[in-house]
Formats: C-alpha cells, sequence, structure tokens
C-alpha cells in the first residue's frame, strides 16, 4: 500500500524537474538562408499574444504548462500525507482538483502537434530539437505514471480511512 | 421519475460523480468529498444538447476562416483546416495527412454526431444496444482532448517560424474557434450522463 503512494511521489517530482528544465531551455530552433531563431515552450505563448492572440495563448498554455503544474503540485501534496497515512486539510481539495483538472491536462496531444508541425516544416526550413523538447517527453513520461499510480476510487478510499 | 429495480438510484442511494462513493440520496453533500450530490446530473440532456449546438456553430468559422497564415517573400497565403490536410497529401506525408484529418475532421464531427444521438436515444426511452451506446459514449469522451492537435501545430508554427521579412507564419480566427469546438465539445460529453441510457427499464417493465 505504501509502496504505491512513493512511487506516484517518485514520478511527480521527476515530472516537477522534467518541466521545468523544459521552460528553460530552447524547445525548436530553425535555420533558414543564414537566420536562426530559436523557439522555447513559454515563448510559444508570448508569440501568440503578441499576434493578438492572448485567449490562445492562454489556453494552450494553460493546457500544456499550468494545469499539468497545478495538477503536480496537487498529487504531491496527496501523496506526501497518504504515503505516512496522516490526515491534512487539503487531502479532499487537492484530490478534487486532480481527477477535475486530468482531462484538460494536454501534455501528450502536445507532444503530438510538435511531432506534426516538425513534418510541415521540414520542408521550409531545417529543424533542430532542443533540450526542452526531450525534457518535455520525459515530462510526459512521469506525469502520465504518476497519474496512472493514482487510482481514483482507492485514494478516496484512503483519504476516507485518514480522516476517521 | 422511475428507476430500474437493479439500480442503486432505485434504493435511494446516489453515487458521489467525484468520488464515487455510494450515499443515501437525501444526503445533500457527499461525506467523504463534500460535493454536492444528485441521483443524475441535473438537465443532463438539456446542458449536453446545448453545448453541442454551440459546437456547431462554431465549428462553421473553424472550417471556413483561416487557420493561419503564410506570408513568404511578402506574399501572403491563408491556410484553412482542410486546406492543411490537402497541402500535407501533396507533400506526401499521408500519416500526417490522416492524423490532422481524423483530430480536426473526424472527431470533432464524430462526437456531435455520437452525442447527439445519444442524446436523441435517451430522449425517446430506445431500449436496444444499450451497451454499446455505453462503450460509443466513453470512447467520445476518451478521444475528444486529441482535437487539439491542430492547434498546438498552429502554436508550433507560429512561435517557431519567423525569419525577418522573409517568412512568417500568424494565427487565424479559425485557430481560436476551433479550440472553442474541443472545449464545448467535451463540456458536452462531461455533461452526459451515461446512466440515462440504463434509465429506461423502469418504463419497460411497467
Amino acid at each position: 500500500m505504501e509502496n504505491r503512494f512513493e512511487k506516484t511521489l517518485a514520478y511527480a517530482l521527476g515530472a516537477a524537474v522534467f518541466l521545468l528544465l523544459a521552460n528553460a531551455f530552447p524547445f525548436l530552433q530553425m535555420r533558414s538562408s543564414g537566420i536562426e531563431n530559436i523557439m522555447t515552450l513559454p515563448g510559444t505563448a508570448v508569440e501568440l499574444h503578441r499576434e493578438g492572440y492572448t485567449l490562445l495563448a492562454g489556453l494552450v498554455l494553460s493546457a500544456i504548462v499550468f494545469i499539468p503544474a497545478a495538477m503536480l503540485c496537487a498529487i504531491v501534496s496527496l501523496a506526501v500525507p497518504l504515503r505516512h497515512g496522516r490526515r491534512h486539510a487539503w487531502l479532499v481539495p487537492a484530490g478534487r482538483f486532480v481527477y477535475a483538472m486530468s482531462p484538460w491536462a494536454m501534455v501528450e496531444v502536445f507532444i503530438i502537434g510538435v511531432i506534426v508541425s516538425l513534418v510541415k516544416i521540414g520542408e521550409l526550413a531545417q529543424v533542430i530539437v532542443g533540450t526542452s523538447f526531450w525534457s518535455y517527453i520525459g515530462f510526459a513520461i512521469c506525469f502520465t505514471a504518476a497519474l496512472a499510480h493514482l487510482d481514483r476510487l482507492s485514494v478516496w478510499r484512503e483519504i476516507e480511512a485518514v480522516q476517521t | 421519475m422511475r428507476f430500474p429495480i437493479d439500480s442503486a438510484a432505485a434504493e435511494g442511494l446516489a453515487c458521489c460523480h467525484v468520488c464515487y462513493k455510494l450515499v443515501p440520496e437525501d444526503r445533500r453533500q457527499c461525506p467523504r468529498c463534500g460535493s454536492r450530490l444528485h441521483l443524475r446530473t441535473a438537465a443532463s440532456l438539456q446542458r449536453t444538447v446545448a453545448l453541442l449546438i454551440t459546437a456547431s456553430v462554431l465549428y462553421i468559422p473553424a472550417n471556413v476562416l483561416p487557420i493561419m497564415t503564410t506570408q513568404q517573400f511578402g506574399r501572403a497565403e491563408d491556410s484553412t483546416i482542410l486546406g492543411g490536410v490537402v497541402h500535407l497529401m501533396e507533400m506526401g506525408s499521408y500519416p500526417v495527412a490522416a492524423v490532422i484529418f481524423v483530430a480536426s475532421v473526424l472527431v470533432p464531427i464524430g462526437k456531435i454526431l455520437v452525442l447527439s444521438w445519444l442524446c436523441w436515444s435517451v430522449y425517446r426511452r430506445h431500449h436496444w444496444s444499450r451497451r454499446e451506446r455505453t462503450v460509443l459514449y466513453r470512447v467520445t469522451e476518451f478521444i475528444g482532448r486529441w482535437s487539439m492537435v491542430d492547434v498546438f501545430v498552429v502554436t508550433v508554427l507560429v512561435a517557431l517560424i519567423h525569419l525577418g521579412g522573409i517568412l512568417k507564419i500568424s494565427p487565424g480566427a479559425a485557430s481560436i474557434a476551433f479550440g472553442g469546438v474541443v472545449i464545448v465539445t467535451m463540456l458536452a460529453a462531461e455533461n452526459f450522463d451515461s446512466r440515462l441510457i440504463w434509465d429506461v427499464e423502469a418504463a419497460g417493465d411497467g
């Protein structure tokens, strides 16, 4: 039983590190006719905002960074007390948050989007995949694994058990 | 409303939609997670249909307006969602064209049609193939988020392709409309209560 939350916690912390790295380095880099352009993960939203599509920028950044990051915080705050069988005031809100938000975190969908973009750009310019790209893939794997070890029914049973 | 004899609702038990705890329906709040309790999602069909109509309306600008504009050597070229698929096919990238076609055309249209049909069948209290309809609902709910692929493609292209005055890609209005379609259809699927498919038994038996 204890092992399960340990795994969740490990994957969630791993995902947090990968997500930080993914935001800190170049995601993709393109080179064509002697000009270079670097795209970072937060830079995607900045560019959309500059084009006047602030709503879309917020939507995209929420789906690929903010919601997953908030879910990671909630997962950690679930796993830490439950691992020791302790009760805590934030267990119930954190549990509700994680399961309500999980359809809106579109981490894997974004990766497919990036791969499709790479094919589309292929004809226009040379593209170099950056450190952040690989970090984001690592983040996606850890994030999915952390959620997979957080079975909805047993988590709520556990929360109920520590609260009574 | 009457419920089938073998359902929890007939026994006066409500299943919490957040933590799945079975609670007597006279309780207003789930004792475990504190969310509001309902036997069935309130006004499920009305909400689903309203969101489906919104999605259908948004789907028109999403396909008619350009999703992005490519400026190359001072020449601007608009491309729509379907135009993007055709372009990928001309490039010979059939698998990628298939991904975009499925995610941006088949899935949103399929979702709207399937959910409308499910609402209609529940409204008309149909009896047949309840298990198949439940599976269909689950699939619809699961694949909904994958439609976002096209919006992310536009995001990446806009952020990356920027070469002074030579080459530049700008987002188009369809990107917002299409993002809206995805969000609204996801909400529609969330508001549809699949247990309603199974509630017709009472009427049939009595």
